[in-house]
C-alpha cells in the first residue's frame, strides 16, 4: 500500500511541476487556445453560413478541434523534458516508470480540460447552441474525453520524443487510435444536448469509460520500455 | 528448400480455389454473382487481422526476450497485414458497390474498423523507419503495436453501436456470408479460399522474415565497418565517436 | 455474369497484388543476398599496404 502512495505522490510532483512550468512560460496554454479557437472560426467559413447546418455539426467541431488541441499540448509538455535532457534525469531515479507516466498524464488532462472548458462557451456563442442547460454531462464527456486523450497523447508523445519527424508522427500515430474516442465523445454531447432523446448517452460514457481504462493501463504498462534507452 | 515447395502448393491451392470461386460456385440467390467477391475478400480481412495479432504477439515477445527475430517476424506480420488490409477494404468496396450501392458505409463495422488498422499498421511501418538502431527501433515498435492492438476491438465495438443506434434502413453485411444456413457450396468455396490464402501468407511471412534478417545483418556489418574504421581513423587523430550516435532525419 | 467490372476489378487487385508483392518480395531478397555477401566482403580487415578507407 506504501508504494503505491509513493508512486502517486511521485506522480503528483511530476505533474505539479509541468503544471507550474507551463504556467509560467504561458507556452502551451495561450498558444494551443489561440490554435484551438482559430480551429473553430475556419470550421465556421467551411461549413457556414447555414445555423442549422453548424448546430448540427458543433458537437463535432468541438472534439475535433479539442483534439487537435492535445496533440499540441502533449507534444509541448514532453518538450520541455528534453530540453535540459531531463527525461533521461527522471528516467534514472529509482521511481515506477509508470508514475512518471502518470504524472505527465495529469499535467496533460489538467491542460486538456481547461481547453475544453474555454471552447465550449466559444462554440455555445459561434454555433449558437445551448450548453448550459446540459452542463453536468458535458463536464462528465468533456473529462472522459480528456483523461482518454491525455492518455494516449501522453504516450505517443513519449515514443516519438527523440525523433526529427516527431511533429508529423505524433499526429499520425495518434489520431486513428482516438478514433473511438472522438465517435463516443461526439456521440455523448449531442445526445447531452438534446435532452438523451435516444437514451444512449449512458452507453457511450461507458465506452469512454471503456477506452479511458484500456488506453491508461497500456500505456501504464509500456511506456517504462521507451524510458530504457 | 521447404520454402520452395510451400510456395507452389500456395499458388496452385489460390490459383484452384479462385477458379472454383469464380466459375463453378453458383451465384448467390440475393447478391448474383457480386456474391464471388465475398471469396477474396473475406480471406483477406482474415489474414490482416491474423497478422496483426502475430505483429503484436511478436512485439511483447521482444519486450521479454529481447530476440530481434522476434522484431523480424513483427515486421514481416505487418508489412504482409497491410497489404492484406488494403486488399481487404477494396474487396469490401468492390462488394459494396453493386450489392449496397455505395462503395463506403460509415456504419458497417468490418469496413470502418479495416480502414483504421490500415492507418495504424501504416502508421507503425513509417514510424520504424525513423529508427536506425535495431534494438531501439524493435523496442519502440513493439510498444507502438501492442497499443494498436488494444485499439481495435475498441474500435470495432463503437462502430457496431453506431449502426446500432442508426435509425436508417439496414444494409446487408459480409457477414451474411458466414451464416449457418448457407449452402454447402459456398461454404467450401469459402473455406477452401481461406485454407490456400492462409497457405500464401505463411509463405510471405517466411519470406518477409527471411529479408528482415539480412537486413539487420547487413545493418550490424555496416556499424561494425563503420566502427572499425573510425577507430583505424582514431589511431592517427582524433577519438571515434561515441556509440549510440543520435538518430538520424 | 452481372457486376464484372467489379468482380474483375476485385480479384484482379487482390491477386494480381498479392502476386506481385511475391514477385517484389523475392527480389528484394535476392538483392539482399548479395548485399550482404558484399558488406562480409567489405568488413575483412584491409592489407598491410592497403589504405585506410572511408565507411
Amino acid at each position: 500500500m506504501s508504494a503505491l502512495r509513493a508512486d502517486a505522490a511521485v506522480a503528483l510532483q511530476i505533474a505539479r511541476k509541468d503544471a507550474l512550468s507551463e504556467l509560467r512560460g504561458r507556452q502551451i496554454a495561450g498558444s494551443t487556445l489561440f490554435f484551438a479557437t482559430l480551429v473553430l472560426l475556419l470550421f465556421g467559413f467551411a461549413l457556414g453560413p447555414d445555423p442549422r447546418r453548424l448546430a448540427d455539426a458543433a458537437p463535432g467541431l468541438l472534439w475535433l478541434a479539442i483534439v487537435f488541441g492535445s496533440l499540441l499540448i502533449v507534444a509541448r509538455l514532453h518538450q520541455l523534458e528534453t530540453e535540459d535532457g531531463a527525461l533521461e534525469e527522471l528516467a534514472r531515479y529509482p521511481i515506477e516508470r509508470h508514475a512518471i507516466y502518470l504524472g505527465k498524464l495529469l499535467a496533460g488532462l489538467a491542460a486538456v480540460i481547461v481547453l475544453g472548458g474555454v471552447l465550449l462557451p466559444v462554440v455555445a456563442v459561434l454555433y449558437a447552441i445551448p450548453v448550459v442547460a446540459a452542463w453536468p454531462a458535458l463536464a462528465a464527456t468533456l473529462l472522459l474525453g480528456a483523461i482518454g486523450l491525455a492518455a494516449v497523447g501522453t504516450f505517443y508523445a513519449g515514443v516519438t520524443v527523440r525523433m526529427q519527424a516527431r511533429e508529423v508522427m505524433l499526429p499520425l500515430l495518434m489520431l486513428p487510435v482516438v478514433a473511438p474516442l472522438l465517435l463516443a465523445a461526439v456521440k455523448a454531447t449531442t445526445a447531452a444536448l438534446g435532452g438523451n432523446p435516444l437514451g444512449d448517452l449512458a452507453a457511450w460514457l461507458q465506452l469512454l469509460v471503456v477506452f479511458d481504462a484500456v488506453m491508461i493501463a497500456a500505456g501504464a504498462a509500456t511506456y517504462g520500455h521507451l524510458l530504457e534507452e | 528448400m521447404g520454402t520452395r515447395a510451400l510456395g507452389i502448393v500456395a499458388l496452385i491451392a489460390v490459383a484452384a480455389a479462385s477458379a472454383n470461386a469464380l466459375f463453378v460456385v453458383p451465384p448467390d440467390a440475393v447478391q448474383g454473382d457480386a456474391q464471388r467477391i465475398m471469396y477474396v475478400h473475406v480471406p483477406s480481412a482474415w489474414l490482416a487481422y491474423l497478422s496483426f495479432g502475430v505483429t503484436a504477439l511478436a512485439g511483447i515477445g521482444y519486450l521479454w526476450k529481447r530476440d530481434l527475430r522476434l522484431d523480424g517476424i513483427a515486421v514481416a506480420g505487418a508489412e504482409v497485414g497491410v497489404m492484406f488490409t488494403a486488399f481487404a477494404i477494396w474487396g469490401g468496396m468492390m462488394w459494396g458497390r453493386p450489392v449496397w450501392g455505395v462503395f463506403w458505409q460509415w456504419e458497417d463495422p468490418r469496413l470502418t474498423t479495416t480502414a483504421l488498422l490500415l492507418a495504424l499498421y501504416l502508421g507503425y511501418l513509417l514510424f520504424r523507419r525513423l529508427t536506425d538502431d535495431p534494438h531501439r527501433r524493435a523496442a519502440r515498435a513493439a510498444v507502438v503495436g501492442i497499443v494498436a492492438a488494444v485499439d481495435i476491438p475498441i474500435v470495432h465495438f463503437s462502430v457496431e453501436w453506431w449502426r446500432g443506434l442508426h435509425q436508417g434502413p439496414t444494409f446487408g453485411s459480409p457477414d451474411k456470408l458466414l451464416h449457418p444456413t448457407a449452402p454447402g457450396l459456398f461454404v467450401l468455396a469459402l473455406v477452401s479460399m481461406v485454407v490456400a490464402f492462409t497457405i500464401a501468407w505463411t509463405w510471405l511471412m517466411i519470406r518477409r522474415y527471411q529479408l528482415a534478417r539480412i537486413e539487420w545483418q547487413i545493418e550490424e556489418h555496416g556499424r561494425l565497418g563503420r566502427l572499425s574504421a573510425a577507430r583505424r581513423a582514431g589511431r592517427a587523430s582524433a577519438p571515434p565517436p561515441a556509440d549510440g550516435a543520435p538518430e538520424r532525419a | 455474369m452481372h457486376d464484372l467490372g467489379f468482380i474483375i476489378a476485385g480479384y484482379g487487385v487482390i491477386l494480381g497484388g498479392v502476386t506481385l508483392y511475391a514477385a517484389l518480395l523475392l527480389r528484394r531478397l535476392a538483392a539482399a543476398r548479395r548485399a550482404s555477401l558484399q558488406v562480409r566482403r567489405d568488413a575483412e580487415p584491409p592489407g598491410p599496404l592497403a589504405p585506410d578507407r572511408e565507411a
